[in-house]
């Protein structure tokens, strides 16, 4: 990247090992990582791979065996547990696969209950976030009586309120149909360019590499920059095409993430070629 | 008050009602409980401290006015006349015993009703002992007349003109006084002469009572009875009164006290457990709390919050059936006798607030254990 290009999120040598002894297993191996703002990062890898240790450690909710993680200029690795959570608030916003909005509260105070103290006051930042999400209609409404795609967007200003300069989001896009999933890709896209902030967000869904500005493949908790992808088209997962099954059907070669997505596509090949 | 806590609690209804519920029947009985308690003690002392009696005298082995076995003969008690520091003094003669009414007109098919009552018969001259106060009828019992104390009334449905019937004799009810409650008996008040006669104590009597002049000191006149007559021993009306509370409620106080420890753990055990099923419904939601910056502090505060609320609700509701219960009932059952005094509201308030403490206590570890990557997971 640029110089003139600050980075919100560096991680530096990470690695983290969960279980001691015969019973360890290395979930990130010596990982470096930067973010940038401005910039959609999208990280992808199969499952097992260490993609939720990575946000985990990235969002300060864990702390790696070794190494440092620099979130705007602060090293949280050096921080006491008790200082972690203002960190959390202040300077990183979660989306989640799940929307994880309170049942009980408003869209609006699902976003008023993060907001610190220093964002509080006579004018209504929330109220101003959930209009420009396009919520204006909905900001008294309780979760269990929002779609899919408004949760997402509350969940969003939640992330937001406070202005942080790094986004993380775990699979988005998991739970929203194809509209609502690429309304909220350029949505994030937009976050990320116009309100200048750090995204990363980690996916299965192959739809989200069209809005970012880097992918990067995680794989046994490392990363790799020479591995080729392909999307399987009947679990849309993506794979690592290398050592993956694979049929070539009409002059395409598709690859699957196991034999049993191959046999489902041989049962019907023309169904998952218009997919 | 935290917004969560507030929607935590109100947007769950059934299970707030389980908690407030819970702790409202603790705090209900607690206080319903004590002001039986209070109810007794204020009543069964009421009539000997309200008496004009201001020394008892009986025979050794006495010591209240409920179990009154004494028997004092009246030989030269006249000397008492002329004692210096006597204003007035008078036998007295009280008999627990078992009467029966009979309700006039006289029914011949009606076997009557047995009442539990405490026969006094005092000197009518000088009304020492007597009722404390003549709400309705003749102010004193002339030949085979009583006056009964106004909840044998109300508890067996006692008028003036019906018949009492008690040691083989049968008295009509003149009048109908008040203060002579002693929950499980009443006082039925007859003359003297008439008591000796129906008890066969002539020349005797249970008690001698004392009106002393205002400059004599009471506990040196009931003290110096025993040097005096060894056979005799005197209480002021503070001893007495205390002695008969004493023989009535001593052996209530203990299981009273088992029955307000155990109202206590359930209303605990109510809300406790309540707020730690709450807990554990709410784990991923709290995990969200975390997730997204906040601390332990928080959380407990939360909790703290919810269960104080719901200790709040919960005590207002106990106390207030309470107020309402007692009147309610004692209306009905004359022994129900129920006094709210605000010193044992405080009390009941301090034990809901540390019912709240303890429920709040409860979940916290589970509070700690909550980790927020969890909320990562579908």
């Amino acid at each position: 990247m640029p110089d003139d290009i600050p980075d919100v999120l560096t991680m530096e040598r990470v690695t983290k090992i969960y279980g001691e002894g015969d019973a360890a297993v290395k979930a990130l191996d010596d990982v470096d990582f930067e973010a940038n703002i401005g910039e959609v990062t999208v990280i992808m890898g199969p499952s097992g791979s260490g993609k939720t240790t990575f946000l985990t450690i990235a969002g300060a909710l864990l702390t790696p065996t070794s190494g440092n993680v620099i979130v705007s200029n602060l090293n949280i690795t050096k921080m006491s547990e008790s200082e972690l959570p203002d960190v959390r608030r202040e300077k990183i916003g979660f989306i989640f696969q799940s929307f994880n909005l309170l049942e009980s509260l408003t869209a609006t105070e699902n976003v008023r209950l993060v907001m610190t103290e220093a964002r509080r006051g006579s004018y209504h930042p929330e109220l101003e976030l959930l209009k420009m999400l396009g919520l204006g209609h909905r900001l008294n409404s309780l979760p269990k009586n929002l779609s899919g795609g408004e949760k997402q967007r509350v969940a969003i200003a939640r992330a937001l309120i406070n202005n942080p300069d790094l986004i993380l989001a775990d699979e988005p896009t998991a739970n929203l149909d194809a509209k609502r999933g690429r309304e909220l890709m350029l949505l994030l896209r937009q976050i990320a360019m116009e309100m200048q902030k750090a995204v990363v967000i980690v996916t299965h869904d192959h739809r989200i590499r069209e809005i970012a500005h880097r992918i990067v493949w995680l794989e046994d908790g490392t990363f790799r920059t020479d591995v080729a992808t392909a999307r399987d088209p009947v679990c849309s997962r993506v794979i690592e095409v290398e050592g993956a099954p694979m049929i070539d059907s009409e002059g395409q070669t598709y690859h699957f993430c196991g034999h049993d997505c191959r046999r489902i596509f041989e049962g019907d090949p023309a169904r998952f070629r218009q997919s | 008050m935290l917004l969560v806590a507030r929607k935590n609690l109100f947007s769950e209804r059934t299970r707030l009602a389980i908690a407030v519920g819970g702790i409202a029947l603790s705090v209900f009985l607690i206080s319903l409980l004590l002001s039986l308690f209070r109810g007794w003690d204020e009543t069964v002392g009421k009539f000997v401290e309200d008496s004009n009696v201001d020394v008892w005298v009986g025979a050794v082995g006495t010591k209240d006015f409920m179990r009154a076995a004494s028997l004092v003969p009246l030989e030269g008690t006249e000397a008492f006349d002329e004692a210096v520091p006597i204003k007035e003094w008078a036998p007295l003669i009280v008999r627990p015993m078992v009467g029966v009414k009979v309700k006039f007109p006289r029914d011949p098919d009606d076997p009557g009703r047995e009442l539990d009552i405490h026969l006094v018969g005092y000197d009518t001259q000088k009304g020492l002992g007597g009722p404390i106060k003549v709400v309705e009828g003749k102010e004193a019992p002339g030949p085979n007349e009583v006056i009964i104390d106004e909840a044998l009334a109300s508890r067996y449905d006692v008028d003036l003109d019906d018949l009492i019937s008690a040691g083989g004799t049968e008295w009509t009810v003149v009048g109908i006084s008040e203060g002579g409650n002693f929950v499980a008996s009443q006082t039925v008040f007859v003359s003297l002469e008439q008591a000796q006669e129906a008890l066969q104590m002539e020349g005797q009597a249970t008690f001698i009572v004392f009106d002393l002049f205002d400059t004599i000191d009471h506990e040196n006149f009931a003290a110096d009875v025993s040097t005096i007559d060894p056979g005799a021993v005197g209480f002021t009306r503070d001893q007495f009164a205390a002695n008969t509370r004493e023989v009535i409620l001593g052996d209530v106080l203990p299981i009273l006290t088992i029955v307000l420890a155990l109202a206590f753990v359930v209303g605990l055990a109510v809300s406790g457990l309540t707020m730690y099923t709450a807990t554990i419904e709410k784990s991923r939601e709290y995990g969200i709390i975390k997730a997204v910056g906040f601390k332990n502090a928080y959380l407990y505060r939360l909790v703290f919050e919810q269960g104080m609320v719901t200790g709040a609700l919960g005590f207002a509701i106990g106390i207030g059936l309470t107020l309402l219960f007692g009147p309610l009932v004692g209306d009905r059952v004359p022994q129900f006798v129920t006094l709210v005094r605000w010193q044992d509201v405080l009390a009941v308030f301090g034990a809901t607030v540390l019912m709240s403490l303890f429920a709040s206590f409860v979940p916290v570890r589970r509070l700690a254990a909550i980790d927020p990557v969890t909320v990562f997971k579908a």
